[in-house]
């Protein structure tokens, strides 16, 4: 953020910081079991789960990468905290989180071992480790990008100043997650809901402000998109070959439609955020995937006190979900009404809070932003450190350890995954390509789609069999990123062929082919290979779990 | 051209047939639709076991209020 923080600032942003450090550290010393460690003891309430399922949601990368793609394209980026988290939060908290609540396990490919086999447990522990170890390594990097150049490191070199940042946030969120846990992750996640939404807050009422209400917002909104479509017709025009399709899409926009301020977007947008994707990719596969399967989500609520207090949770997450594209995406585009020729989209909630917030205020933002990446940095540390003790150490190699053992082994794995964070970081910050926030999109849509064929399948289908279920996951994930593979402009070219798709960034519809291959493969295998026995699956598929109550009831 | 982009292509030059108001509609519908679903689920699923709590803990008003307020939003973004 450009611009320098003053004394009282830093007063704001120790303060802030100080008491997240306290609070872990003093529920750590809680921690004497695996369990507790990892499940809180299975004694959380509904209230904190659901701030925290809030807090982990958005992490730095959304602050940086939301605000991000709502200068770019609108408020369509809302869609992803709005029907892209609420319908699946609301299905999630009636139908999936008791059953999970209930089958007792720690972590997801846990579950999915019981349904199906050690394949299917490892294949999806495998990408899940994956995908948490790289993103926290992103996210590490969201939060030195976004400090570069305000907490007066400026005599060192640039390269310096970025590792510098990497390693203060890791070795903050490292000492009190490692200390306390899934139980620090939590509660330490409650602060910081209320920092960093109050924080976002003050940017959107300040920025409204500064124009005068929305009326007057809309008005230079809309003037901006004119001159941008005014300044990409030309571009076009004085190129070399011509698109003549992007052309007559530009040439062809209604001078009255505002694009940054609709929801919806047509099927031949420009933006990666086309209806069909938004619909079929993200709410009907992206976002169960994850508040159904992902589980630095999920994990959370098997924490809870109670079944009831784990489906509340998730009810109350989803009420706190409506605030939230408010919060994170209007700001993009009060910067882009407020600064129209950026050259970084990733720079616009930046700059907006340099140019709004004076001294004092600044330091309630960053501590805002931090708690944003806090809270998911820690979230994805200790979920991926769930996964390497349950499902590698406990699983392969030794499968029976103390409980004192366990805990012990969940916290090298927390050191050790902050110094593959640390050095991936610095590895992103040398990069150079698309916005953080279509990053870690598309890297989760590489396997989301598959994970929930599996997961959906293994519920609510008796007859899907372990290798299905393997076949259909591994060929899915194979499947997206061959999708992904085609549409690189260097490989395409070098084929002779048009891209797959004709948007931006199609990370939606990734998802959705991958989903539909791997249902696809799943059903097909599992109908061709023998049916896993009744004994087995008992409990453990949902219209038989059901009566199985019903019955004992 | 690889079948792959036959197929993308089909559903690409189909989905285009759908007016954009008609969009808004199945975006809403399926809201709607989840709303009606929270709404009429059973009484054990939404209620403590124990029933305490009183109104405040029934998780149906809670889950009906934040699919409504979605239901507003797609009817008017």
């Amino acid at each position: 953020m450009p611009g320098q923080l003053a004394g009282l600032d830093f007063v704001v942003l120790a303060a802030y910081l100080g008491g997240t450090l306290l609070l872990g550290l003093y529920l750590g010393r809680g921690m004497h079991t695996g369990k507790d460690y990892f499940l809180a003891g299975r004694n959380l309430p509904w209230w904190v789960i659901g701030m925290s399922l809030v807090a982990s949601d958005i992490g730095g990368t959304d602050i940086i990468g939301v605000g991000g793609a709502a200068y770019s394209y609108g408020m369509a980026v809302g869609n992803f905290e709005w029907i892209g988290c609420i319908p699946a939060m609301l299905i999630g908290a009636f139908v999936f989180i008791p059953f999970f609540w209930r089958s007792g396990v720690y972590t997801i490919p846990e579950f999915m071992e019981r349904r199906y086999n050690a394949a299917v447990r490892a294949a999806l522990a495998v990408c899940w480790l994956g995908f948490m170890a790289c993103n926290l390594g992103i996210m590490l990097f969201a939060s030195a990008k976004m400090m570069n150049g305000m907490l007066g490191l400026e005599f060192l070199p640039a390269e310096y100043q970025t590792l510098a940042y990497i390693l203060f946030t890791a070795a903050l969120v490292g000492v009190y997650t490692y200390a306390g846990g899934l139980a620090a992750v939590v509660y330490t996640d409650t602060i910081q809901c209320v920092v960093m939404i109050g924080g976002c807050l003050l940017v959107v009422v300040m920025g409204i402000n500064e124009f005068g209400g929305l009326g007057p917002l809309r008005d230079a909104v809309r003037e901006n998109e004119a001159q941008v479509r005014q300044a990409q017709i030309a571009e076009l025009e004085a190129a070399a070959q011509i698109d003549e399709r992007e052309l007559q899409h530009l040439k062809n926009a209604d001078p009255d439609h505002i694009e940054h301020t609709e929801l919806i977007l047509p099927v031949d947008t420009r933006s990666p955020f086309p209806w069909p994707g938004i619909l079929i990719g993200l709410a009907m596969v992206l976002s169960p995937a994850y508040w159904f399967g992902n589980q630095a989500i999920v994990q959370r609520s098997l924490g809870a006190k109670s079944e009831f207090q784990a489906k509340a949770s998730y009810v109350s997450g989803a009420l706190l979900k409506n605030l939230i594209p408010i919060i994170i995406a209007v700001p993009g585009v009060i910067a882009f009404a407020k600064f129209p020729e950026l050259k970084d989209a990733d720079t616009a909630f930046p700059t907006l809070v340099a140019h709004l917030l004076p001294s004092g205020l600044r330091g309630l933002f960053l501590a805002a932003f931090l708690a944003a990446l806090m809270s998911s940095v820690d979230s994805y540390l200790n979920s991926a450190a769930t996964i390497i003790t349950n499902d590698f150490y406990m699983r392969f190699y030794k499968p029976n350890i103390s409980d004192e053992h366990v805990l012990r082994v969940g916290r090298v794995a927390t050191i050790v995954l902050l110094i593959w964070a640390i050095g991936f970081a610095t590895a992103v910050s040398f990069m150079e390509g698309s916005g953080i926030y279509t990053i870690f999109q598309t890297l989760m849509a590489f396997f989301q789609g598959p994970a929930l064929a599996i997961l959906l399948c293994g519920v609510l289908w008796r007859r899907a069999t372990g290798i299905g279920a393997f076949v259909g996951f591994v060929t899915g994930v194979a499947f997206s990123v061959t999708l992904f593979t085609l549409n690189q402009e260097s490989v395409y070219t070098a084929l002779g062929i048009d891209p797959l798709f004709q948007i931006a960034d199609p990370f939606l519809y990734f998802s959705v082919w991958a989903f539909l291959f791997s249902l696809t493969v799943i059903i097909i295998v599992s109908l061709c290979t023998k049916p896993e026995p009744d004994a087995k699956i008992d409990g453990l598929v949902y219209h038989r779990h059901l009566r199985i109550a019903q019955e004992k009831d | 051209m690889t079948p792959l982009h036959h197929i993308g292509d089909f559903f690409r030059d189909a989905l285009l047939q759908i007016p954009l108001p008609a969009v808004r509609l199945l975006f809403v519908a399926l809201q709607v639709a989840l709303l009606i679903w929270v709404l009429t689920l059973p009484r054990e699923a939404t209620r403590p076991p124990d029933g305490s709590g009183g109104w405040a803990a029934n998780l149906k008003i809670w889950a009906a209020l934040a699919i409504s307020v979605q239901v507003l939003v797609y009817s008017v973004l």
